[in-house]
């Protein structure tokens, strides 16, 4: 299988996040970046898959600070190919985003054969909109199936499964090549520890693929970031904890919730 | 009388006892040289660093065996079993050399008044050793005891060499007219009972008992190489390289490692000699599987276990006549012949190293087969949390390293960044007491008493980085290479002239395990400085504090660091009354958190936890309120075990520093 998966960086809400003075975009001064939770789910389901049936997995990041420690990772877990699109990734909007990636993989640097499965994270928690893996599938005129959880392999083809909201799944058979927006993998990311990080480090390389960005980078323009205002509506419960038990009870009955 | 002046068959005896030495000393030889081979397959390791201190060492634990002496029952047994062996296999030797050389012109040992007596009164002891060793077996064995068909073949054996040369006396005693002498007592003692016998028929019984002696004596040298009783000659060697006589306990690399042993052993060949020497040394007597918390507590380890099933698997696979060339079927070292349940067990406390009477060293195997597993990604869940974040963060909690040092905004202190300006001590802090809500307040009250005794501290604040102490013990050995790195880099640009550490398994790592090139400050923990201060009358005390309280000593600051009276001191000069628990000091018991255990959770259902038991062990004591700690961690916890065994009202766990502050207070 030739298994692609896209790779995001993210800011890292370990740290204090701030607004910068423009009122607009992040204060970079604490700011750190970290790999996007489902990404990493992407990459762990994408080695699986190549443990399972063979293959080659490729990871494809935009830059962005610390990425680079990001595809070593990706290299000392498993994955056969690295590569970096130098074209900075903040200043690309979702769909701008997804055009790259598809111009990359149309122009030979990611070969769509047959049996390829493109794996992006299906969010980003910067971007909950979870689009460009459909954008992707779109600009590649591929069958695309976001926050998936499971992919199998079933005679040339792929079943997986997608997760709604309710605790409601759905199968679906997928022709490949296809795009699949990855929720989480079938096992949690595994280990990898730092002697092989460092390992890599010194024995492999990063490929740069340079790719044009789309002339409109961005559709939206942010008019103002901010951090969430408190709307007064709560309500703080006193007491001892029967009291607030008693409390809590009789509101729920008094609204109809129980 | 001369006991090769027979003839077997037309053999003369000289021709008997040639033949059959020949054979025991061939056989012998090769099992040796066989065992030497096996261990050569093993990974280089340097144990041949000053000889000097090493033969010392040897002598010493080897003639004296103080550590055999820590268990009561057996100690002086095992002693007196060891010099009776001593005097018996020079006199073995003595005989022999006169029965293979007729022309030698020396007595045979039994013919020397001296040794006769000598050999007597320890044939008596040592048999008088086998009985209370043989009541140990029958009526009081330990739950840890192998009773072993091995074990009481040996002493069997043991038993009618003794016989054999006391009798051997006595019918030389009846051959030579029944003239009891002082010189021979014992014989002199049964010689009457078999006064009927002709002298001839006395002789002959005599030289009976001298071949039955000496045949034993060979097939017990050809039986030992094969047996548990391969530890009478492997152990002295054992001694001999064991590490501790060089290096620090504390420190777990390996000296002059020529492979790279950041992954551990995959394989039996992949551990150092040393390490496989271990089992050839190991005689099953159990003192660490007594010592150990985590056998105690029902884990599934038993560090006996470790070494005898590495033993027994380097044995099987690497003298087996035909070997598998396709590896099928050759159990797995790890999987099959130790199960990884076992090797997160451990805490790495020490305990199970310092009883060993061989010196073995069981903690550093246990880590290298870690070692493996985390290079296989095989970490459990939580763990591999705590790893990341290490590498992210340079902290266990996940949090970032601008948070370190937030404890100081709330102390009302200015503490000095030694990255900034000089200090005279600066304090490694330490995840723990940097970051555990629990521990923040403890930290607060240490600095302040710092600051009212005039130290001249100062913190590296977010260039800190976790030491990397029970990183090392998980088996991240890269992880810890890189924290080691970057604390070297934020301790380079700093100026200070000792540092000072809150947490036992940080202050370990700093003064044991980085090196410092030349440029070794003083490390020491903070118990260890405020027993200065006080001492030094610099920390302004307002009160005598009364009352009696018991103290918990870390692993990591007695057994590994041998800090046992800095901490006692402090409490003494606040006035407290110390009433020690039963095991304390160097048998003080494991908390349960050492070796990366505080990030794992407990899988298995256990009757009581390392903490629960030493917190009940503290209840017993009766009256005596305050558990008294100088670890982070142990205040983590003994607070839970309070909890859970229901002690909250009855004692409090404080931290030493806690108690100071109290002192000061007015």
């Amino acid at each position: 299988m030739n298994l692609i998966v896209l790779l995001k960086m993210v800011p890292d809400t370990v740290e204090e996040l701030n607004v910068a003075s423009d009122g607009k975009s992040l204060d970079s001064e604490y700011l750190r970046f970290k790999l996007n939770d489902p990404d990493e789910h992407a990459l762990e389901e994408a080695l699986l898959l190549k443990e399972r049936v063979g293959g080659k997995v490729t990871v494809v990041a935009l830059d962005a600070p610390e990425v680079d420690d990001v595809l070593f990772m990706a290299l000392a877990k498993g994955a056969d190919r690295a590569v970096k699109i130098p074209a900075d990734q903040a200043s690309l909007g979702t769909v701008a985003t997804a055009r790259m990636f598809a111009t990359f993989l149309a122009s030979g640097g990611g070969q769509i054969t047959p049996d390829t499965l493109v794996l992006p994270g299906s969010q980003a928690i910067d971007d909950l909109e979870g689009e460009v893996a459909a954008y992707l599938g779109e600009a590649l005129s591929l069958p695309y199936v976001g926050v998936v959880s499971s992919v199998s392999p079933v005679n040339g083809k792929v079943v997986v499964l997608k997760e709604f909201s309710g605790g409601m799944r759905g199968e679906y058979e997928v022709t490949l090549p296809a795009v699949l927006g990855i929720q989480s993998a079938e096992k949690p990311p595994r280990y990898v520890p730092v002697a092989k990080v460092r390992a890599v480090m010194k024995s492999a390389k990063i490929e740069t693929a340079d790719i044009a960005p789309p002339e409109l980078a961005k559709a939206l323009v942010v008019e103002r970031m901010y951090k969430p205002e408190a709307a007064g509506r709560a309500q703080m419960l006193e007491g001892t904890p029967e009291d607030i038990a008693a409390r809590i009870a009789g509101l729920l009955t008094e609204r109809g919730i129980i | 009388m001369d006991p090769i002046r027979i003839s077997v068959y037309g053999l003369p005896g000289v021709g008997v006892l040639w033949f059959l030495t020949l054979v025991a000393f061939g056989v012998f030889g090769w099992r040796a040289w066989q065992l030497i081979g096996l261990l050569r397959r093993g990974r280089h390791e340097n144990r041949f660093d000053q000889i000097g201190r090493r033969t010392w060492h040897a002598v010493k634990n080897v003639l004296l065996q103080p550590r055999i002496f820590g268990e009561q029952s057996i100690g002086l047994a095992h002693f007196l079993t060891f010099w009776g062996f001593m005097v018996y296999a020079t006199c073995f030797n003595w005989a022999l050399l006169r029965g293979l050389f007729p022309m030698l012109p020396i007595p045979y040992p039994d013919e020397v008044k001296v040794a006769v007596l000598f050999l007597e009164v320890f044939s008596v002891l040592v048999l008088v050793s086998l009985a209370a060793a043989l009541a140990r077996r029958l009526f009081y064995a330990p739950p840890h005891l192998h009773l072993s068909f091995d074990a009481n073949f040996i002493l069997a054996l043991i038993a009618l060499l003794m016989l054999t040369m006391l009798f051997g006396s006595a019918f030389r005693n009846v051959a030579e007219g029944s003239r009891g002498t002082a010189w021979a007592p014992f014989g002199s003692l049964l010689a009457p009972a078999f006064a009927g016998l002709t002298p001839v028929t006395a002789r002959a019984w005599a030289t009976a008992m001298w071949w039955l002696h000496m045949i034993i004596v060979l097939g017990f040298f050809v039986y030992l190489p094969y047996s548990k009783h391969l530890h009478l000659l492997a152990a002295p060697f054992n001694v001999f390289f064991s590490g501790a006589v060089t290096r620090p306990l504390g420190d777990l690399t390996v000296p002059g490692a020529q492979e790279d042993m950041a992954s551990g052993a995959s394989r039996w060949e992949e551990l150092t000699w040393k390490q496989l020497l271990s089992g050839f040394s190991c005689a099953e007597c159990g003192r660490c599987d007594r010592a150990c918390p985590a056998t105690a507590s029902g884990y599934p380890l038993e560090p006996q276990q470790i070494i005898q099933k590495i033993k027994t698997h380097a044995m099987q696979q690497g003298l087996a006549r035909t070997r598998d060339a396709s590896g099928n079927g050759t159990p797995k070292l790890i999987g099959d012949v130790i199960t990884e349940s076992e090797l997160w067990a451990c805490t790495t406390c020490m305990a199970c190293m310092t009883r060993c009477a061989v010196w073995n060293e069981q903690i550093p195997i246990i880590v290298t087969l870690r070692r493996q597993l985390v290079s296989q990604g095989a970490v459990e869940r939580t763990v591999q949390d705590m790893l990341a974040n290490l590498t992210r963060y340079g902290n266990s909690f996940g949090k970032s390293d601008r948070m370190r040092a937030r404890w100081v905004q709330s102390s009302g202190l200015k503490i000095k960044d030694a990255r900034k300006e000089p200090v005279e001590y600066l304090w490694f802090v330490g995840d723990y007491a940097s970051y555990d809500p629990r521990c923040e307040e403890v930290t607060r009250k240490t600095a302040r008493i710092f600051a009212q005794a005039g130290l001249d501290f100062g913190l590296l604040y977010e260039a800190e980085r976790n030491a990397g102490n029970d990183v090392r013990r998980v088996g991240e050995e890269g992880l810890f290479e890189m924290l080691k790195e970057k604390n070297l880099q934020a301790l380079a640009k700093a100026q200070y002239r000792a540092i000072v550490t809150t947490d036992p398994h940080t202050f370990n790592t700093l003064k044991n395990e980085y090196p410092w090139n030349g440029n070794r400050v003083p490390v020491k923990h903070y118990t260890e400085v405020l027993d200065e201060l006080l001492q030094a009358g610099r920390v302004p005390l307002k009160k005598k504090l009364t009352g009696r309280v018991t103290y918990h000593d870390p692993c990591y600051l007695g057994r590994y660091n041998g800090i046992y009276d800095s901490p006692r001191r402090v409490l003494r000069a606040l006035g407290l009354e110390i009433v020690e628990m039963p095991r304390t000091r160097d048998r003080s018991y494991c908390c349960g958190a050492g070796g990366g255990r505080i990030w794992m959770e407990d899988k298995e259902k256990l009757p009581e936890r390392p903490a629960e038991n030493r917190i009940r062990e503290a209840a017993a004591l009766g009256d005596v309120p305050t558990f008294v700690v100088a670890c982070p961690k142990d205040i983590a916890m003994f607070r839970d075990a309070l909890k859970t065994t229901g002690t909250e009202g009855r004692i409090a766990v404080r931290d030493i520093a806690e108690l100071v502050a109290d002192a000061m207070e007015g």
